[in-house]
């Protein structure tokens, strides 16, 4: 019996082959361009958290001060007591993170850390000539900080690990150098808050293609930025942390916050509006992805539906000779599973397609080349189960209907 | 003589509720007799297509009881119904329904290949007879929808016959054919009432027709008259 209900679907499916292209055809579309846009939004997705975090980490440790000491007096006396001060000033104290080594191997040794690098970070005028420009000045590990930011990627000149063996070598951002008109090879002054000035070669330029970053940060070794700022061989202001999923800094933030007596501060904290863009594009990405299945969804049904409606006439007729509801039913999801199945198929393959054609479209801003694309199989296979259930119950549904009826209903019209 | 009863409708009593609700059918009750040929006659609106409808079982949608072959088949599912159907009637609708995308020979077989309960070969076999028995062996393999109308009445009744159904139904099963052919299909009839004993229950226009069958069942109004 089976055979012979397989049978006829396959003569449904064959014979008229136009209404069978056109079910396929209205699949294959909703699912790739479920497929298209997710990978596309994924990709923009991706594209804006790699541009957020070329030089932020994920959450940094520093030395935020002592806490605000300027009315003592309070501490001593009742609330009410009237007290009068004049010009307080904190006396120097403590400035960076003392015991960085140790600190670092402990937050190396958490599960979650992919990479620590310690950096000596000072504000300072830039000076070539009469120009003077301020900005940034970081000294860093140069090999840590390459696995963290992947500063090597951004280099337009010269090469990031000639900064290792370069004590008195210096790397600008492509904006800042234009802005001092320094070449690579030329000498640069520097000017520290504390008025020390010293010269140093420039071995190269990058170029993150965050403004804020190319026009107003150079780095040193870390070595040197301790020697300029007159400090000991183990100083250092921040310990820049990474983890494996950058959205998960919280739990490893908990931990470690209590032991460390430092600041620790993850990038959702300090910047806020990264944060709420990253948040909104995931809520979009989502609304986006919801509403494709949804039009698509209810394409699928549609074409399916009318795939059962022109056949009606035939169930009727198949029931006055004896065909019970249940082979009415396995004939028509028969239909529905063959259109489905191949429909998702095809549509893995054009979503595919798409996906690739849009990839090579240019897109010149921003240090990228292409429209940025990602080819997750989770969004492949996500939309073919989507694809072949959604025609599994638009087959199910008016098959079911057309067999609890009686066959005059429908053959009296 | 129980057991000589093919079927037996009790007060049958059927409504249209479209446009507005009707009374078609005022509460007929008959017998069938094993090996009777009957014919339903009247004019249109009398109800006897309706009637003969309720008889196959294929509208649920009435009041009063029905028994076919000494079973009840009143209040059964639609499933058990379809099941009956397949085994035990044979139809033959006033425009020919067959399937279209199938050949003549699939149309004919399908029921029996529904059943299951011969070999595939012999169905074939059983087909080919049918279809010769009509004149119709030599459009086996064409598709139904290339047949002429009168020729695709013709293998609805070849389709009607497959499994040896006790009872065969036909709503004006000789509407579309000649003078000829309408004989041929009498005889036919005939034969297997008479000499196989299957009951043959027929709505008809023919005068001819309904005066050479064993009985005539005149309807006006949803009553017998």
């Amino acid at each position: 019996m089976q055979t012979t209900n397989f049978s006829i679907a396959r003569v449904h499916l064959t014979t008229n082959l136009r209404q069978t292209v056109v079910a396929l055809l209205g699949v294959v579309f909703g699912i790739s361009m479920y497929i298209f846009m997710n990978s596309f939004m994924a990709g923009v997705n991706d594209t804006q958290t790699a541009l957020a975090f070329t030089s932020l980490a994920h959450v940094r440790i520093y030395n935020d001060g002592p806490a605000d000491g300027t009315n003592l007096v309070s501490r001593a006396y009742p609330a009410a007591t009237i007290a009068h001060i004049r010009n307080p000033r904190v006396l120097p104290y403590a400035t960076g993170i003392g015991k960085a080594a140790a600190l670092q191997a402990l937050v190396r040794a958490q599960p979650e850390v992919v990479a620590v690098t310690p950096q000596v970070n000072l504000n300072v005028f830039f000076r070539n000539g009469s120009t003077q420009l301020n900005g940034t000045l970081s000294g860093v590990d140069i090999a840590n900080e390459n696995k963290l930011f992947g500063i090597s990627k951004y280099m337009t000149a010269g090469t990031w690990a000639r900064l290792r063996y370069r004590p008195d070598g210096i790397i600008l951002g492509t904006d800042l150098a234009h802005d001092l008109g320094v070449q690579v090879g030329d000498n640069i002054n520097i000017l520290t808050s504390d008025g020390i000035s010293r010269r140093y070669t420039l071995l190269g330029l990058f170029q993150t293609n965050v403004k804020q970053v190319d026009k107003g940060k150079a780095y040193l070794n870390i070595n040197a930025a301790r020697q300029l700022l007159a400090q000991h061989p183990q100083y250092v202001t921040d310990l820049q942390v990474n983890v494996r999923h950058y959205e998960q800094t919280a739990p490893l933030v908990q931990r470690i916050a209590p032991v460390i007596p430092y600041k620790v501060e993850s990038w959702q904290l300090a910047n806020q509006q990264l944060e709420a863009g990253a948040q909104l594009r995931n809520i979009i990405a989502l609304a986006v992805s919801l509403t494709i299945l949804l039009v698509a969804g209810f394409g699928i049904y549609n074409i399916m539906n009318m795939t059962i409606n022109e056949r009606i006439r035939e169930i009727a007729i198949l029931k006055a000779m004896g065909f019970s509801g249940g082979d009415v039913t396995q004939i028509f999801v028969t239909q529905a599973l063959v259109i489905g199945l191949v429909g998702g198929l095809l549509g893995m393959g054009v979503g595919y397609g798409v996906a690739r054609i849009v990839n090579v479209i240019p897109f010149n801003i921003a240090g990228l080349q292409t429209l940025p694309m990602t080819y997750y199989p989770r969004n492949y296979l996500l939309a073919f189960g989507f694809g072949v259930l959604t025609t599994l119950i638009a087959g199910y549904l008016p098959a079911r209907k057309a067999a609890k009826i009686d066959p005059v209903a429908i053959l009296r019209g | 003589m129980e057991s000589n009863i093919a079927l037996r409708a009790e007060r049958i009593v059927k409504y249209f509720y479209e446009p507005e609700k009707f009374q078609v059918l005022k509460g007929l009750s008959f017998e069938v007799e094993k090996g009777e040929f009957l014919t339903l006659t009247g004019k249109s609106g009398s109800g006897k297509s309706t009637l003969l409808y309720v008889l196959s079982t294929m509208d649920t949608d009435y009041e009063g009881r029905l028994e076919l072959n000494g079973e009840t088949l009143t209040g059964r599912t639609q499933n058990q119904l379809a099941a009956f159907r397949n085994e035990h009637i044979g139809f033959v609708f006033q425009f020919h329904y067959l399937l279209p995308d199938f050949t003549v020979l699939d149309n004919v077989m399908l029921p029996a290949l529904k059943i299951n309960k011969k070999s595939r070969a012999e169905i074939e076999a059983k087909a080919y007879q049918n279809l010769q028995l009509l004149g119709l062996e030599a459009q086996a393999r064409k598709l139904a929808s290339r047949l002429s109308g009168g020729q695709q009445q013709r293998v609805a009744i070849a389709r009607a016959l497959i499994n040896d159904p006790a009872v065969i139904m036909g709503d004006e099963p000789t509407g579309n054919l000649d003078s000829k052919n309408t004989q041929n299909v009498f005889d036919i009839f005939r034969e297997l009432a008479h000499e196989r004993g299957q009951t043959i229950i027929a709505v008809t226009h023919d005068e001819d027709f309904a005066r050479n069958s064993d009985r005539v069942i005149d309807m006006s109004d949803g009553l017998i008259v």
